[in-house]
């Protein structure tokens, strides 16, 4: 819903500075997340260091985001999109944020593990479901760019799949925990670390519905997709093999 | 609500309009039809006697033939000396009371002053001249007559100039101070320019009033029966040669008076017209 | 960010800020209408090349001050002010100023539009004639910038003959700006600008400000705040004829040091 630019041209700078700090935000998350995923394949053992600066940024690029739209806030008095797209971006900051402290802790454990002898099949598992969730980060900051609803709507819905993959990969692990005590160790971090790739799926989702939002003017009516069941999984401790 | 129309009290009203309505327009009625009798008189007696040598013959002795020449001339002559004499003065005043001086007491004073000059008996204005240059100089002349004329045009222009010059709005004063503009300046570009069609309207009427006056040039142009540029002598004007003519016995005199009399009021009304149709013109701000 | 409100303390002197030059600096300012005092002991700095406003409810004193800034009080009797007024470190108010130079030096814009009665060209040429000996050529490269920097050039640039009266209020109200810059002041008064003009109309003359502003020091008073918040750099909140709070506009805007300034922006009195 684009339109003419406003008359004021300070404001429409403002406006786009805010749009380039998100998209400079995205980038920086999706950079997370992608160094996080090759840490789980092992690949690099100094990327601690370099995540952690990483994740310093979106930290940085959060407050200013922030700062930035409470001053818009009060001195333009924005309606209608031009407020959607403040609120819109204060929520995406906030999403973001989150995603790149999951990343930065996702590498750590990571590397927490980089020793250890790693089960081929988990490990698979996990980066599958690292990539399908940066996947998803990526479709939807393309999304909150070209302000496209329908890509938002897409991976709204595409959460399942992260979700399912999430649910087998907690019953393996249980399974590996369960088969040896000394595997415990390894397999809390590998869950742990299967854990925050859900939750940044999740909000990934979260900032599409913002997306959709923005574009719309409303929330979406349908009922989120939730597949994650783990929390109701039982577990069977006298199913001896 | 409909209960309210049915009302005895409200008839009453409605009744107490019609009258009202009535009455006003039987008073606008009442006073059109004398002035549209005057009009029908004047065009249908003075008619009769215009002729291309009204406006070429001089005064004719009683029982000639003749013209009104040297009263057309003579009344042009001293309208136009009066106008010369009376209009820069009446403005400049106008302008200092609106302008420089708006909120001294000399204004006060001189807008106190000029609105009695302004109803002033002409008879009065006219001995006075009578006695300050006729009776110096000896004779009759037509600077006394415009001289007479002009102190009835000044305060006249005085009330147009000022208040037009008061109607122009101050917002357009400080516009033009606020770009360091001097006083005199702003007042010459600024509010001259806005007023101008007003200022010109007071002194199309200033003329239009003194076209008919005859009192006061009794005393000072006299009359003159011949045709004369000479400003030191007695001039004739129309309003005094209907004057003299009408009460005579004379019939062609009488007619020339008539005539007389038509040029006179057409002149009044073309005036009044043109001063109208300036003032709707202009809009100020 | 944090919203701490502080106790009511009337600041005596504004801080100056660090490495902006003060165009424009009241001192100890009182102004009096016969005898009844309407500005007590104000004290602010207009910062050069920055938007000032001022805002206050009705009657506070705001068009007050900003008509001493360029002496068009001096045009009525019974009015007189006391106290400094610095114009570049030189005192504005002392009896020895010629006032039209100031006012050469110091522009002010109205209310209500008042284009002069002749045509658009004579509006602006009429200013700079007062100055400058120009040749033709010269003189209409003057106007056209004026125009442009009123934002109103390509609307009247074919029809310069045309009285200024037949614009539209937001037009005419442009005109006046343009006119006002016609003679290169180094300072501009705004007073009340838009108050008469429709929304898109504003919107045209907010612009301009942001873009003038990088040649002139702007004052600008205004009843309407979220004006003052969209256009200006720094805010002084006036209230009965005196100066309660002065800061950057962000500051004021979202968290003013007085409680009576945070009562008065969010709309708790006044």
């Amino acid at each position: 819903m684009e339109t003419h630019e406003h008359i004021v041209r300070s404001y429409e700078e403002e406006l786009s500075a805010l749009n380039n700090r998100i998209a400079k935000m995205g980038g920086l998350a999706e950079q997370v997340l992608g160094q996080s995923i090759d840490a789980l394949e092992g690949r690099d053992p100094d990327l601690a260091g370099a995540t952690i600066q990483q994740d310093e940024a979106i930290d940085e690029l959060e407050k200013e985001i922030e700062e930035q739209a409470i001053v818009m806030i009060a001195r333009r008095q924005p309606l209608a999109y031009d407020l959607r797209q403040i609120m819109a971006a204060l929520r995406i900051s906030t999403d973001l944020e989150r995603i790149g402290d999951l990343g930065k802790n996702i590498a750590k454990r990571a590397l927490a593990v980089v020793g250890e002898q790693q089960p081929k099949q988990l490990m698979l598992g996990l980066k599958h479901m690292g990539e399908l969730a940066l996947g998803q980060l990526k479709e939807v900051l393309d999304a909150y760019i070209e302000r496209d609803a329908d890509r938002a709507l897409k991976v709204w819905y595409k959460d399942e799949d992260i979700d399912a993959m999430y649910n087998s990969l907690f019953r393996e692990l249980l399974t590996y925990m369960m088969e040896d005590p000394r595997n415990i160790g390894l397999c809390t971090h590998l869950l742990f670390g299967a854990k925050n790739i859900e939750r940044i799926g999740d909000h990934a989702t979260n900032i599409a519905e913002t997306v959709y939002f923005l574009v719309h003017g409303r929330a979406i009516t349908d009922q989120r997709p939730k597949g994650d069941n783990t929390s109701s999984t039982p577990v069977a401790l006298r199913s001896a093999g | 609500m409909a209960a309210a129309f049915a009302n005895a009290r409200y008839s009453r009203r409605r009744r107490g309009n019609l009258i009202a309505t009535a009455l006003s327009i039987g008073a606008a009625l009442f006073g059109l039809t004398w002035l549209a009798l005057i009009l029908i008189v004047l065009v249908v007696k003075g008619v009769g006697g215009l002729s291309p040598s009204v406006f070429t013959e001089m005064t004719p002795p009683p029982g000639g033939a003749g013209g009104l020449l040297n009263p057309i001339v003579g009344s042009l002559i001293l309208t136009v000396l009066a106008v010369l004499f009376g209009a820069p003065l009446g403005i400049l005043a106008g302008t200092y009371m609106a302008e420089y001086g708006r909120y001294s007491k000399l204004t006060m004073v001189v807008r106190f002053i000029n609105d009695i000059l302004l109803s002033a008996p002409s008879i009065v204005v006219g001995l006075f001249v009578y006695e300050i240059m006729v009776a110096r100089m000896g004779h009759f002349s037509a600077w006394a007559g415009a001289v007479s004329l002009a102190i009835l045009v000044i305060p006249v222009v005085v009330r147009t100039t000022e208040d037009m010059l008061l109607l122009v709005p101050n917002t357009l004063r400080e516009a033009s101070a606020a770009l360091g503009v001097p006083q005199w300046l702003v007042i010459r570009d600024v509010a001259y320019r806005a007023a101008r069609a007003g200022i010109t309207t007071g002194v199309l009427l200033a003329v239009a009033r003194i076209t008919g006056e005859t009192a006061p040039l009794l005393f000072t142009a006299l009359n003159n029966q011949f045709f004369s540029w000479n400003l030191n002598a007695p001039m004739a004007s129309l309003p005094v040669v209907i004057f003299q003519f009408a009460l005579s016995p004379y019939a062609d005199w009488q007619q020339l008076a008539w005539t007389g009399a038509l040029l006179i009021t057409a002149t009044v009304l073309g005036l009044s017209i043109l001063a109208r149709m300036l003032a709707s013109k202009r809009v100020l701000t | 960010m944090s919203l701490a409100i502080h106790t009511d303390v009337k600041e005596q002197a504004p801080a100056a800020v660090e490495g902006l030059e003060a165009k424009v600096s009241v001192r100890h300012l009182n102004f009096y209408y016969g005898a009844y005092r309407a500005l007590a002991d104000n004290n602010v700095n207009l910062y050069k090349n920055k938007v000032t406003a001022f805002i206050g409810p009705s009657g506070c004193g705001k068009s007050t001050l900003l008509r001493i800034l360029n002496r068009i009080y001096d045009l009525y009797p019974n009015q007189h002010a006391d106290g400094e007024v610095l114009l570049d470190g030189e005192n504005i108010l002392r009896p020895g100023q010629d006032v039209n130079l100031l006012r050469a030096k110091v522009g002010m814009v109205f209310q209500k539009p008042t284009p002069f009665p002749m045509t658009i060209y004579e509006n602006i040429a009429f200013g700079i004639r007062l100055y400058e000996q120009l040749p033709k050529a010269e003189l209409d490269t003057r106007v056209e910038d004026a125009l442009r920097r009123g934002a109103l050039w390509d609307e009247v640039k074919d029809k310069l003959d045309a009285s200024g009266l037949s614009l539209s209020g937001g037009q005419q109200q442009r005109l006046c700006i343009a006119r006002t810059v016609a003679i290169r002041p180094e300072v501009i008064l705004l007073d009340e600008p838009c108050s008469a003009l429709d929304p898109i109309s504003t919107a045209k003359i907010e612009e301009l400000i942001d873009v003038q502003k990088r040649d002139y020091t702007i004052a600008i008073v205004t009843h309407n705040m979220q004006q003052a918040a969209r256009t200006s750099d720094y805010t002084a909140f006036m209230y009965l004829g005196e100066l309660v709070e002065f800061d950057n506009t962000t500051q004021i805007f979202t968290n003013p040091r007085l409680e009576r300034t945070q009562d008065y922006i969010t709309g708790r009195f006044g």
